[in-house]
């Protein structure tokens, strides 16, 4: 088995249980504190796609993951505006 | 034979595999009842972006590494700005 699927599949690993700990932080009582964890959410969810689009060969992955990058970002920072007031 | 860029492909992939961990695990352990905890938390998380940056510069995906690290940090300053001026006032 190659080395760098190893590592890939180590890396995917840890990025599943990011997400839930991301998870857990979004549902916490305040709204900064669920902007901050989807916030890291979204970069986990990409670099998984990334992950799986390198190790089975889906190229729409790249796609969903290019989307995700830089809406990601964007809805945090307008929910954030709505949030300052 | 594996060659040598492959080695250190996968020597990055799971260096930034235990940043990610680590990372996880930092998030989580404060309690909530702690003053100013969000910007604790917003700092943790610095860590994975710059590592998942790193990660995606080695899976061949620049694109997305350098759209994520021009975005990043006016995402956070966003959060920690909207903290400050809205909800920590109520």
């Amino acid at each position: 088995m190659n080395i760098l699927l190893i590592s890939e599949y180590i890396l995917l690993g840890a990025l599943a249980i990011f997400a839930v700990a991301t998870i857990r932080i979004t549902t916490r009582k305040k709204i900064a504190m669920a902007l901050v964890g989807l916030s890291g959410l979204s970069i986990a969810v990409a670099t998984m796609l990334v992950l799986v689009q390198n190790i089975y060969d889906l190229a729409f992955c790249k796609d969903i993951a290019t989307a995700l990058v830089f809406l990601g970002p964007v809805g945090t920072i307008a929910f954030a505006r709505v949030l300052r007031g | 034979m594996t060659d040598i860029i492959t080695l250190i492909q996968s020597a990055i992939l799971i260096i930034v595999a235990f940043l990610v961990l680590l990372a996880a695990y930092g998030i989580l352990r404060y309690r909530d009842d702690i003053e100013n905890v969000i910007y604790a938390r917003i700092h943790i998380l610095g860590v994975t972006d710059v590592a998942l940056i790193i990660a995606l510069i080695t899976l061949n995906a620049p694109l997305l590494a350098v759209a994520y690290f021009i975005l990043v940090p006016f995402a956070n300053h966003a959060v920690a700005n909207g903290y400050y001026y809205g909800e920590e006032e109520q």
